[in-house]
């Protein structure tokens, strides 16, 4: 066990200077020059000359890449062009609100998928399990941009249920900041109206950001019920007595769970690489409109910085998905 | 239900009741996955004879109108027909998401040839390489690469191509493990015969089958994911009749006239569904623990 983390970690460093030179050679590969487009159009030679140095874009690009590598690990990522703030605080700004929705989407993807794909296991074949696979193939078709759309005309334009846009009306103060969560901010500081108002800005985004994931957990818990239904234990137990929740949930589910498990921490991720598209779509302030706003300004500095903030998140998160895994199969344990 | 046994039996007069295509007979939503994309295929093809409009030509003085039986699905902002866009962006897309696989299956089948047919130093260092493509999630790979490229349809191409390499190197390099042990493998190198000319030879129509399957699988998933380059922006440009780029400017005025971004949407998620279906078919008739 300690092996095999260990091993993953050694893996994980490796795995943070490749991400790290994917992202230096991509930002030197740009066409056109940094230091003159950071400079403006209007400067002299001297000043673009005077920032190309700033940037050490003189040196060798060797020693480039090691200052790049040396920034990295401290923690500095560059100066974003659009906004003149070092990216990481901008990253650090806009992360709060990415990870809340993300998490949002997370739960919600999880409390309807899981329950989904046991009544389609176990309603194999009749109306339920046609239902939930022609749900979760759409889940895995429908790009999240078109949902969003769908949802927004539907429960704001038509219906106006729900808001389509922020994280909170802009007639309400938001919460006082203490996690930088507004849901749990508001409770925390027991403050009902924005309780109320982020509640009802969250609903649609999270739920249009969690359909592609609550799909995917769907099908997998469907399969692996399916296969654990057709074993022997479950057979003996039925035989035994046991039948409807208990043999459900206490046997079936959990061994069940075992390859889910690896589904839904993926899942997490994605959902971290999906929010870019729903936040643009939502005007969500997190990190994913931050990143689009920075493209269409060729804000490389922060578009890369984004780059490498989210990989390195990812790669830590499939770390802890594999060793849960590791703890939840004692098989592996040798 | 017909004992599965009797279909077999029944292979043997007639190619007609292959257990591939008895299993396809009776799996509906495949059926119905095949229905759609060969819909969608027929109307790409005949795109330029279906509609009298031009994709691409203004007409300002029939902007935004409604759906209508001069303007099916309406027009958009300055005029054009949007289902004469559509259909023209269906083209595009089934055409741009195939060859995209297709670079990256070739590209992919011929590195994992080469990387596992000489071991050793060459062979860590690509596998390595992928380890490193893998470990960003796609979608934001391949929106950084588009970035440092320039945003065009070309570079959404090449980018999400790059995306989807490590795929096929794996797959690829995993069977020629396999093949490169075999008889009439090392009876080649024996006679002379150099390495790369094995690999194509020998090594690589080998290999090729799981590494078509997952192509098919795959197409879906490259269409959706131009579509997506080109709604924030970094794939085809306007006026190119692209779904995604489509989308990102109608979404402007989805609440005024919600047409504009509706109808390429729907025919989006129409084929990525359709190929999305096909893929669990495949993946069902080639399982062999699903007997149905």
């Amino acid at each position: 066990m300690m092996k095999m983390v260990m091993r993953r970690i050694a893996f994980l460093v490796f795995v943070i200077f490749g991400v790290s030179l994917v992202t230096f050679v991509l930002s030197h590969i740009i066409p056109g020059d940094p230091a003159s487009m950071m400079a403006g159009q209007h400067a002299s030679k001297q000043t673009v000359e005077h920032i190309r140095q700033q940037l050490g874009l003189d040196q060798p690009i060797l020693i480039q890449y090691v200052e790049y590598v040396k920034g990295v690990l401290s923690g500095d990522f560059g100066t974003s062009i659009r906004t003149q703030n070092p990216v990481i605080d901008d990253l650090a700004n806009y992360f709060p609100a990415t990870l809340e929705l993300a998490i949002a989407a997370f739960i919600i993807a999880i409390l309807l998928g899981i329950p989904l794909g046991i009544v389609s296991a176990v309603k194999k074949n009749q109306f339920w399990d046609h239902a939930s696979r022609i749900f979760s193939i759409s889940g895995v078709s429908i790009p999240v941009f078109f949902s969003g759309l769908v949802a927004i005309l539907i429960f704001y334009g038509y219906l106006n249920w729900f808001p389509a846009n922020g994280r909170i009306d802009m007639t309400i103060n938001p919460p006082t900041r203490i996690t930088s969560f507004y849901i749990i901010d508001s409770l925390l500081s027991g403050d009902m109206i924005a309780l109320k108002s982020s509640l009802q800005h969250i609903i649609l985004p999270a739920l249009v950001l969690s359909y592609a994931q609550l799909a995917i957990i769907t099908r997998q818990v469907r399969a692996s019920m399916l296969e654990v239904l057709s074993q022997e234990y479950i057979r003996t137990a039925k035989a035994n007595g046991i039948h409807g929740y208990k043999l459900l949930i206490r046997y079936a589910l959990r061994n069940a769970l075992v390859p889910t498990v690896t589904v839904i921490g993926t899942s997490f991720g994605a959902l971290l690489g999906g929010a870019v598209v729903t936040e643009t779509i939502f005007d969500w302030p997190g990190m994913g409109k931050y990143v689009v706003d920075s493209i269409a300004y060729l804000d490389f500095p922060a578009i890369m910085g984004f780059t490498l903030f989210i990989s390195i998140g990812y790669v830590l998160i499939n770390l802890m998905v594999d060793i849960t895994y590791f703890i939840l199969n004692p098989q592996l344990k040798e | 239900m017909i004992n599965p046994q009797i279909a077999s039996e029944a292979t043997k007069k007639n190619i007609k009741t292959h257990p591939i295509w008895f299993k396809l007979k009776h799996n509906k939503m495949t059926l119905i996955g095949f229905l759609i994309l060969f819909a969608m295929i027929v109307l790409a093809l005949l795109a330029p004879v279906l509609t009298p409009y031009d994709p691409i030509k203004i007409n300002v003085a029939e902007k935004f109108q409604g759906p209508s039986f001069r303007h099916l699905f309406g027009t958009d902002e300055v005029g054009r027909d949007i289902l004469t866009r559509t259909l023209f962006g269906a083209r595009l897309s089934l055409g741009v998401g195939l060859l995209v696989i297709i670079i990256a299956a070739c590209f992919g089948i011929f590195i994992g040839a080469v990387s596992g047919y000489f071991g050793g130093i060459i062979d860590q260092i690509v596998m390595r390489i992928m380890d490193m493509l893998l470990a960003f999630p796609t979608l934001i790979l391949a929106m950084a690469l588009t970035a440092s490229l320039g945003p065009s349809l070309h570079n959404a191409m090449i980018a999400i191509a790059i995306v989807e390499i490590p795929i096929y190197v794996r797959l690829a390099r995993s069977e020629t493990l396999v093949l490169r042990e075999k008889l009439f493998v090392k009876s080649a190198a024996v006679f002379g015969i150099r390495p790369i000319p094995i690999i194509l030879k020998h090594i690589i129509p080998n290999a090729v089958s799981p590494v078509i399957i997952q192509a098919t699988l795959n197409v879906g998933n490259a269409i959706l994911m131009i579509a997506t380059l080109g709604f924030l922006g970094l794939g085809a440009q306007p006026p190119t009749p692209e779904w995604g780029s489509m989308i990102s400017i109608g979404w402007k005025y989805l609440l005024d006239y919600w047409w504009y971004p509706t109808f390429p949407g729907i025919f989006l998620f129409l084929t990525s569904g359709a190929l999305n279906l096909i893929g669990d078919g495949v993946r069902d008739i080639l399982d062999p623990k699903s007997n149905r």
